[in-house]
């Protein structure tokens, strides 16, 4: 990844993952597009249940099918479509291109091996490595990230680690053959807030030493802040924002975003933020509504949000919203989500005050 | 894990004294004499009996003398065949069961995790619905109709065929043993398929499975490296009272199929209410298994790190 690509490194094109269940066929994820930089960090976020983990798995080949489909959508990895196979050129691009990293690291590891062997048998499959060649590697790896007495705690097992500890051996894993993007679906949910910020450095050291991209999933805006370059914001299997930190934090273009910095602790001590959960709950993904999802609880809804999906509207340079408040047709609706903003970041209990009266 | 088995062994020893104090105590709770039964006994066999173990004494002397006795590894005499030392009856016998047992539950411990990952790869095709029919006819029907059936099929063959293929009873070569072993091992290794199987399943859908396809392995490997190593543990745990049901089912397997195993004697003396040769090999098996569960659960430790180093 020298010098800057025209072409981003991961092209995901209107992803859309559909689960067959006894109840009916569940659309996971509607649609969803994003691109990854190399050495940057897009982050997901959204609701639980909006698609995020089935998006990246999607990506990995790890969505179980059946009950999964792929129902549309590429993804390009230099221009490789890696979404219906998981080979580039007859070598798995999984854990050598694209390493993972899961949210329990307690379940994530398998428990009769030791970590350096877990470690270690990446780089013998990936890179042809010999045992002993490999479990060097991997002591150096946990090493790196910043495990003591590594030569022991490779010839330990997963159950002698603690949770953080564990999550840290599996970032060694992640990265064991220099992948190009290591996707992270909620790595610090399951670990106590202390831990929490240690692995986030982790992560980001990694990243800059070996200009990894990442793609991390979180529900923690906090996170989000310190760590990502890109934001998207979804839900209900949809990506309804788009767009940088600054983007997504100052000049949200969705109402759900903002929703949802509103249900958010903030750092901001000066402000005694009140947390204020958003009303309702996501729509039925069995039988999504045709119209914007977010309708239903949305404080702007108008008639046109319940009958057609909006767009993805463009607000800025690569910012986008799918809202028909930025349509040119609605008049002073723009405004009213740009009037939200500075409110929203010192007072965030007046969001869904305001502006009511729009409702068509 | 020298601790570990170190423990284990302790363990062993006291659920051997106990077995053999409940045994001891068991026959005493018998009624009636053990020398005035209504088969004739010398008066010569008499005396000796009554020398060796004083069986006009009280009972706790007559305990001592008995747990002093199998410390030295001294089961004593059989009641009914003179002059003849249980030790022997055991080491002429005994490894003809062992024989038969030991082929059984590897038979069965291979047949189960080869049938119960073969299932859980198939799963509801039809390797998978075929396996499962013979594990339900292997595990509802008893070891002795399925003996029965076999013997009457082997005839039936052998009749068939002009010649013997395999014989239909008695011991002494390897065409012997494999269909008395096959239906000793079937009932276990049908529940051993079935155990393996779910638990091939629930393992497929693990978090670490998902990890190891996230790291690009090949199949092949996560199924040796990871999948079959973890879906055997609850398969080894329940190897203990596997042995334990296939030595049980081996007395009725030995006398079906004319074996002259211990199984075989230990029926006998029970009818022939031979004490010694009871208390003898009751005890004998009964030390025989706690050393098999021990070999288990060392087995056990060997695979799951979680067990040894704890
Ligand atoms: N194997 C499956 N079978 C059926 N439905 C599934 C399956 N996996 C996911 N889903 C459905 O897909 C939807 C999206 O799930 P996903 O795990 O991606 O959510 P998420 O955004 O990662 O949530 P969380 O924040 O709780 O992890 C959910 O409604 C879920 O019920
Ligand atoms: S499209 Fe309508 S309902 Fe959907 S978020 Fe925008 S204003 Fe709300
Ligand atoms: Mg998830």
């Amino acid at each position: 990844m020298t010098g800057p690509h025209e072409k981003p490194l991961l092209d995901v094109n209107d992803l859309a993952v559909e689960f067959d269940t006894y109840g009916g066929t569940v659309k996971a994820v509607r649609g969803v597009s994003f691109s990854v930089e190399a050495g940057k960090t897009l982050a997901i976020v959204g609701e639980s249940g909006c698609g995020k983990s089935v998006t990246v798995q999607a990506l990995m080949g790890l969505v179980p099918m059946p009950p999964g489909r792929l129902t549309a959508g590429t993804a390009k990895l230099r221009g490789h479509d890696i979404l219906r196979t998981t080979q580039i050129d007859g070598r798995d691009f999984r854990g050598s291109e694209i390493g993972m990293i899961f949210q329990d690291p307690m379940t994530s590891l398998n428990p009769t091996m030791t970590i350096g062997r877990q470690i270690a048998e990446t780089l013998e499959v990936h890179l042809g490595w010999s045992r002993k060649q490999s479990f060097a590697r991997a002591i150096e790896l946990l090493e790196l990230a910043r495990i003591p007495e590594a030569e022991q705690r490779a010839r330990q097992y997963p159950f002698e680690f603690s949770g953080g500890m564990l999550q840290r051996a599996m970032i060694a894993m992640a990265i064991a053959c220099e992948p190009a993007i290591l996707i992270a679906d909620e790595p610090t949910t399951a670990l106590d807030v202390t831990i929490q910020a240690q692995l986030l450095d982790l992560m980001a050291d990694m990243q800059a030493r070996n200009g990894t991209a990442i793609i991390l999933i979180t529900h923690d805006l906090g996170v989000v802040a310190r760590m990502a370059d890109k934001v998207a914001v979804m839900y209900a299997g949809q990506v309804v924002e788009m767009g940088s930190v600054d983007d997504i934090f100052y000049r949200s273009a969705h109402p759900y975003t903002v929703g949802l910095r509103a249900a958010m602790p903030s750092n901001d001590s000066s402000a005694r933020h009140r947390l204020l959960p958003i009303e309702g709950s996501p729509p039925d993904l069995f039988a999504p509504p045709s119209g914007c999802a977010y309708a239903a609880r949305c404080p702007h809804a108008m008639r046109i949000c319940t009958e057609v999906e909006p767009p993805a509207f463009q607000t800025g340079p690569g910012h986008y919203g799918r809202c028909w408040l930025h349509h040119e047709g609605v008049a002073g609706a723009a405004e009213t989500l740009r009037g939200m903003q500075p409110a929203l970041r010192t007072e965030p209990g007046d969001a869904a005050g305001p502006n009511r009266e729009e409702k068509a | 894990m020298w601790r570990y088995t170190l423990t284990r062994l302790l363990q062993g020893i006291i659920t051997i004294w106990f077995i053999a104090t409940a045994t001891f105590l068991a026959m005493h709770a018998v009624p009636g004499n053990p020398l005035a039964g209504d088969k004739a006994m010398t008066a010569e066999i008499q005396a000796n009996l009554e020398a060796k173990y004083g069986l006009d004494k009280p009972v706790s002397q007559q305990y001592l003398i008995y747990m002093g006795n199998l410390m030295r590894g001294d089961l004593g005499i059989s009641y009914t065949q003179k002059n003849r030392e249980v030790n022997d009856i055991i080491r002429e016998h005994f490894p003809v069961s062992a024989t038969l047992g030991i082929i059984a539950i590897i038979f069965a411990a291979l047949g189960g995790v080869l049938f119960g990952a073969l299932t859980a790869l198939y799963r509801n095709k039809w390797p998978d619905t075929v396996i499962m029919l013979m594990v339900i006819v292997g595990i509802s029907v008893p070891s002795f109709v399925i003996a029965a059936f076999a013997q009457l099929a082997l005839v039936r063959i052998n009749g068939a065929l002009g010649f013997s293929l395999l014989p239909v009873a008695g011991w002494g070569t390897v065409a012997h043993m494999i269909v008395p072993s096959l239906v000793l091992g079937l009932g276990t290794m049908a529940y051993l398929t079935r155990l393996m199987r779910s638990s091939m399943l629930e393992i497929v859908n693990s978090d670490y499975i998902r990890t190891a396809n996230a790291k690009g392995l090949p199949a092949t490997r996560i199924f040796t490296h990871h999948q079959l190593r973890n879906a055997i543990l609850p398969v080894v745990t329940v190897l203990g009272p596997a042995i334990a049901a296939i030595t049980t089912g081996g007395f009725v397997v030995e006398l079906v199929f004319a074996i002259p195993g211990l199984g075989r004697y230990f029926v006998q003396a029970v009818q022939q209410l031979d004490y010694t040769v009871i208390m003898g090999t009751t005890v004998f098996f009964g030390a025989f298994l706690v050393l098999m569960v021990i070999a288990v659960d060392l087995l056990y430790g060997w695979i799951d790190p979680r067990v040894r180093l704890n």
